[in-house]
């Protein structure tokens, strides 16, 4: 039967195209084809045409008898063969116009033909488009549904942007069509039309439409609703929201077989539309515990039916289960039921059905991690699976289930994947993965280092440069604590600078950008510690990495690569005490560098050693990469110069107006900031251009002989982390310091915490002169620096729901344990039982919730209570097993305060009170008086995501006060009302809520109060309008949330309405903080 | 959402290839903020076309990887592939590639069964499909995909419905 209907040339044409033999006679066929084509086209010309006889076999070129004007069947074969001209390849677009003729034909086959031609063939822009406009206007009215359809078919492929407007109120009509097979093709077209141009078919009309089309009696046209709804609830899921019930009742009759068998596939009902619903359903459940609630017994039904048939299709719907299951509020009934599934897809001998098993199993992991155990022979199978696509879902899995046991493990087959992959997407992929468990779960520093420069190795050019700064940092500071485990710190060094000389004796010309200056800057610190290699035969090796041709071509032939190997040289030879033959040539032929700065120090270097060598050491002082360089700002000693020049005649100093001056300090600008005499702006993105910029600086800061310039090298690295640890070191402005707390700090040992009396201390320290000099310049760079620097965040423990788990066993377990390890709480009477109780039943998080009811209790002062509340929590974060270090983390937030440790308020996760809240304790006192401390704690139960913690001391009720993100607490993030309004505008997602108020925020500053309780800082209150706006942060400030209030109270009531605005960079975040905020309203 | 779907054949032939996300080109981006005005200039500017062509190049070569991608998988591997920003699923029927392109939250099995239905759907309608049958009637092909698909997204699972409307138009030709 095939190509009966063709004219006899056609069919000679497919035949012979199918029977070339190869790709070039098929091309010359076609390009004959293509000639013989534009003949008939040429033929057709008026005039031309005699008489037309339909049906006429073809022959060669058509000769006058038929012309594609007036046979219309003629019309649509030729257009069908340049449809075939153009699925070879070819370019057809001399026929396009007689397409766009065919689609006016009066015949409903012609028409489709010319519509689908140029559905193939036209690109978005082209022009034809434009001429078919007025036709699909005409078809889409028409009283013959089938032009309707076809017209509703062009529309969904031929309409651009621009045209929207000109058929969207033809397509709403059809809507109301009498033909189902109309209807449901019109909800999809009007649906396009929204995607195209959402200003000419606003979103409210469409969803308003979907809604009515939902109910619609014909089960198709419920179905294509069913597409529209899920793309229009992932972006905006609040209309949705009242539609479960409808949802449930209609996957519930599909299940019970209600609908018309001829939608059953291999014997299961409309697969199709199960899964639409789930998927619907899970996008409206989540985070959203009362629609969860709804859900549990349909997808329960339904998961348990598909489950029975066990085929592909059936499959795909337990699939879309799991997936929903995973995502809504969890139930551990369901969450047992898809566990099940997952094993069994895991064990199928079908490989579609691993993958769909390994993917389930990553989705359920991250919130359930004990689902993981049960797997890992099927896990450990599928890794060694020679199939990429499973192995990809793999290597995913196994990255969300990582935790600090496995860590090693998974990073080690990360890391062989890394080596053996080719893909860029991938590459870049696992290098991401890769740094984010290291930093997050390493064992041990050694460990750290060792497989960050393996890293380094294998895909050191995708390595943000940031890993790079903190692997030195780490080298550097070691634990941070450099009392307790000075052995340990010199240990780490000792390895690393090792593992460097081993790499630099094997492989010197295969090294890349990152590993040579990481490499370079950690010899030339610690390179007197090999003990595996002289410090002369590493000279040497630098010498020779300097001149290999491999490194002047890293990074582009940018000379800072090798200004960090000459550093590196010039500072081992002091070390050394001689400088080798090897390192005065290098030296000597840099001095004719056509790199100024590379000269310049090899100038200086020589006249040191020749001149004064004995100053060597006073330059290049051994391991002082962490020593403070006092800085003379005032530039004291010149004063008798300047008052001699002054005597003699010369004009005072005046400082310019604006001081360009100011780039200088690009690499040492943390420094300058906290010099007030500066003015300094905070800096955009300094993250490009960080590692390496840093890097320069620090070499150059170094040689200045006049040592007018801060000679601490990796940002944040600092022994002023101690600082920030004893909160009474005084911090004057006189001694600029480095005020960054490390990453490096997340695995060092605990340390004790100070003393518990100086946890009030925030609250005394705006009063000390210390603090009130760094005050000016402080916020504005604090802003800068958190808003642009990922630097350290990454670094900060998310805890995932396996930590918090491991936790609250290790709080079950070594609760005395710990806290007897710690120093007493300062009033001993306020971690009593009696208040452990109180606290349980109570969100005490707050000093200021706390106070009141302590009162009861036994009689202490108001300030005591709220220095006691967040000392017992330090103790229960204390058992972060595995070496994150809560304990200077959480005391270093409060005495610091914001402006000078951004990272420690993150990892600060339920403990410590918003750090606003100390200093103006009288703002939200009100407030508690008011709030029922029940009906909060009861709230939050509901709302946190992981499942409700059982007893878990007082750390469990302090942190449900908070808002929580991810199982973590937001942290404040402390910026002021303009920057606000400057982040305003660049947070993509919003999430506008209005809710009628209770007591709780009747006025704006108990709604401000609230917003602190959750953890957010408050930036300003404006009574005046009513208004408020509050800021925080989750993720270690990788997401920001924004919230804007205004209390409006209702006409003639006690009762006022909360106008909030959420906005943030994480729609997730957004969304759960709006929810959060509106049910503490409630 | 499906961005491409495609029938090729072990030779890398394309059969059918249906665009509904069409390619990104590199003049994509400026050529759309251009829209209205080269309307006007529209048979002066040749430029338009060389835009239709870096389209259709750009679908040419996304259509070659794909057949290189799907022909050299093993049979006993998953019917899915990562593909840039997304998701290619396939089906192997005799010498011809099944091959649908989609977002990555998609399910993926869901869209293997796809490709099966609409397998079923020629079956039905050519009685016993082989690829001869869709070498000769391609524009029939892109008849029943446009009765079973929809702008990017499956909009009837009924075969008997989407049959009887292309029987329907066929009576009246």
């Amino acid at each position: 039967m095939s190509g009966m209907h063709l004219s006899r040339e056609f069919f000679e044409l497919i035949k012979s195209i199918g029977e070339s033999k190869s790709k070039q006679e098929e091309d010359r066929i076609i390009i004959n084809e293509i000639a013989v084509l534009k003949k008939k086209l040429e033929n057709d010309k008026p005039g031309s045409i005699t008489t037309s006889i339909p049906g006429a076999p073809g022959g060669g070129v058509a000769t006058g008898g038929n012309t594609l004007t007036t046979n219309k069947k003629k019309a649509r074969e030729f257009l069908v063969r340049v449809l075939y001209v153009e699925m070879l390849g070819h370019d057809g677009s001399f026929g396009y116009i007689k397409a766009v003729e065919l689609a006016a034909s009066q015949s409903i086959v012609h028409k489709r033909t010319g519509y689908m031609v140029c559905a193939c063939c036209l690109s978005p822009d082209h022009p034809f488009r434009f001429m078919l406009v007025n036709q699909m206007q005409r078809d889409l009215v028409s009283s013959n549904l089938l032009e309707s359809c076809g017209a509703l078919i062009a529309v969904t492929n031929l309409i651009t942007p621009d045209l929207v407007g000109t058929v969207s109120s033809q397509v709403i009509g059809l809507l109301d069509h009498s033909a189902e097979t109309v209807r449901k093709k019109a909800i999809v077209a009007l649906h396009r039309l929204h995607q195209l141009s959402p200003d000419a078919v606003p979103q409210q009309e469409v969803i308003e439409k979907t809604r009515k089309m939902l109910c619609d009696r014909d089960p198709a046209v419920m179905g294509s609703t069913l597409n529209v709804i899920e793309a229009l609830a992932r972006v905006n899921v609040q209309p949705f929201k009242d539609l479960v019930p409808s949802l449930i009742s209609i996957l519930k009759q599909i299940c019970e077989r209600r609908l018309p068998s001829e939608y059953d596939y291999h014997r299961i009902p409309a697969p199709w539309m199960q899964m639409k619903i789930v998927r619907i359903l899970s996008v409206i459940g989540k985070n959203d515990i009362q629609a969860s609630e709804g859900m549990y017994e349909i997808l329960g039904d339904c998961l348990r039916k598909a489950e029975e048939a066990g085929i592909n299709a059936s499959n795909a719907i337990v699939y879309e289960c799991i997936r929903c299951i995973t995502v809504i509020y969890p139930n551990p009934v369901l969450l047992d039921a898809a566990g099940n599934s997952i094993s069994r897809f895991l064990s199928s001998r079908s490989q579609n059905l691993r993958y769909l098993g390994v993917t389930g199993l990553a989705s359920i992991v991250e919130r359930h991690p004990k689902y993981a155990a049960d797997h890992q022979l099927a896990v450990i199978e599928c890794l060694e699976d020679k199939d990429d696509t499973l192995l990809r879902k793999t290597l995913d899995l196994l990255y969300r289930m990582t935790n600090p046991v496995n860590v090693e493990f998974i990073t080690d087959r990360l890391l062989h994947f890394l080596r053996g992959s080719t893909d860029p997407y991938l590459k870049k992929d696992l290098t991401g993965k890769i740094c984010t468990i290291a930093e997050r779960y390493a064992p041990n520093n050694g460990w750290y280092v060792r497989t960050v420069t393996e890293l380094f190795k294998i895909a050191g050019d995708l390595v943000d440069p940031a890993v790079a700064t903190n692997l030195m940092s780490l080298v550097a500071e070691g634990t941070g604590n450099e009392d307790a485990d000075d052995e340990a710190d010199m240990l780490l060094r000792k390895q690393a600078v090792e593992l460097y000389v081993t790499l630099l004796a094997s492989a010197p010309n295969r090294m890349n950008r990152v590993l040579v200056e990481t490499l370079a800057w950690v010899l030339g610190e610690y390179g007197y510690l090999s003990s595996i290699m002289p410090l002369d035969a590493i000279i040497d090796g630098m010498c020779k990495l300097l001149q290999s041709g491999n490194t002047a071509k890293l990074g582009g032939g940018a000379p800072s690569t090798r200004r960090l190997i000459l550093s590196a040289i010039m500072k081992m030879v002091s070390q050394y005490g001689n400088c080798p033959a090897a390192a005065a040539k290098v030296i000597d032929d840099y001095t004719k560098s056509s790199d100024p700065d590379a000269q310049k120090r090899c100038l200086e270097f020589q006249t040191l050693l020749t001149t004064a060598p004995h100053m060597l050491g006073e330059v290049f002082p051994v391991d002082a990469s962490l020593e403070d360089v006092d800085v003379d700002e005032n530039l004291s000693f010149l004063n008798g110069l300047v008052s001699e020049a002054i005597s003699s005649g010369a004009r005072p100093y005046q400082r310019p107006e604006d001081d360009d001056d100011d780039d200088m300090y690009v690499g040492g600008s943390l420094s300058s900031e906290t010099a007030s005499t500066f003015k300094v702006t905070p800096y955009e993105k300094p993250t490009t251009t960080y590692g390496q910029g840093r890097m320069a600086g620090m070499g150059s800061t170094n040689m200045g002989p006049g040592g007018n310039a801060n000679v601490t090298l990796p940002p944040g690295s600092g022994g002023t982390s101690q600082a920030a640890v004893t909160p009474s070191l005084p911090i004057t402005p006189a001694q600029p310091q480095l005020m960054m707390r490390n990453v490096a700090n997340v695995w060092g040992k605990q340390q004790p915490p100070p003393p518990p009396a100086s946890t009030p201390a925030p609250v005394s320290t705006p009063a000390s002169s210390g603090y009130r000099g760094f005050g000016a310049p402080a916020p504005s760079s604090y802003g800068g620096f958190g808003a642009s620097s990922p630097v350290p965040a990454p670094a900060a423990p998310v805890k995932t729901a396996e930590q918090l788990e491991k936790e609250r066993l290790a709080a079950a377990l070594f609760g005395g344990i710990s806290t007897t390890s710690q120093p007493p709480p300062p009033p001993p009477a306020a971690v009593t039982p009696q208040i452990l109780t109180a606290a349980s039943i109570t969100p005490a998080a707050t000093p200021v919730v706390a106070a009141p009811i302590s009162a009861p209790a036994p009689p202490v002062t108001a300030p005591a209570p709220a220095a006691a509340a967040p000392a017992p929590e330090i103790d229960l974060l204390d058992m972060g097993s595995w070496g994150a270090d809560p304990g200077p983390v959480a005391t270093a937030a409060p005495s610091t305060l914001d402006m000078l440790a951004p990272t420690p308020l993150i990892q600060e996760t339920v403990a410590a009170p918003p750090p606003a809240a100390p200093p103006a304790p009288p703002a939200p006192v009100p407030a508690p008086a008011s709030v029922d401390p029940f009906a909060d704690a009861g709230l939050l139960d509901g709302y946190t995501e992981s499942a409700p913690l059982p007893s878990f001391g007082s750390s469990d009720t302090l942190g449900s006060a908070k808002f929580e993100f991810g199982g973590v607490a937001v942290a404040p993030l402390v910026i002021t009302t303009p920057q606000f309004g400057e982040r305003w505008g660049r947070c993509p997602a919003t999430h506008p809520v209005n809710v009628p108020s209770s007591s709780s925020a009747s006025t704006l500053s108990k709604f401000m109060a609230l917003c602190e309780r959750a953890g957010l800082h408050k930036v300003e209150e404006i009574p005046a309008t009513n208004e408020g706006i509050a800021a925080c942060m989750a993720d270690g400030g990788s997401a920001v949330a924004l919230v804007h209030g205004k209390v409006s109270p209702l006409p003639g009531g006690q009762q006022s309405r909360v106008d909030i605005t959420v906005k943030s960079t994480d729609a997730q975040l957004g969304g759960t903080l709006a929810m959060y905020l509106q049910n503490m309203i409630r | 959402m499906i961005r491409f779907f495609l029938l090729q054949n072990r030779q890398g032939k394309t059969r059918l290839s249906k665009w509904y996300v069409p390619p990104p080109t590199a003049n994509t981006a400026s050529m759309s903020t251009a829209n209205g005005n080269h309307m006007l200039s529209a048979g002066a500017n040749p430029a338009l076309y060389t835009t239709n062509n870096q389209t259709e190049a750009e679908k040419a070569r996304i259509e070659a990887e794909v057949h290189r991608l799907v022909t050299s998988r093993d049979k006993k591997y998953t019917n899915f592939i990562e593909y840039n920003n997304y998701k290619l699923i396939y089906r192997r029927y005799a010498g011809l590639f099944f091959t649908i392109a989609v977002d990555v939250q998609d399910n993926e099995l869901s869209f293997l069964e796809s490709i099966h239905l609409f397998v079923e759907l020629l079956d039905s309608y050519f009685a016993n499909v082989c690829e001869l049958d869709i070498v000769f009637n391609f524009n029939k092909v892109y008849m029943i995909l446009d009765e079973y698909m929809l702008a990017g997204e499956i909009e009837e699972t009924s075969k008997r419905e989407i049959l009887d409307r292309v029987k329907y138009l066929e009576k009246l030709d």
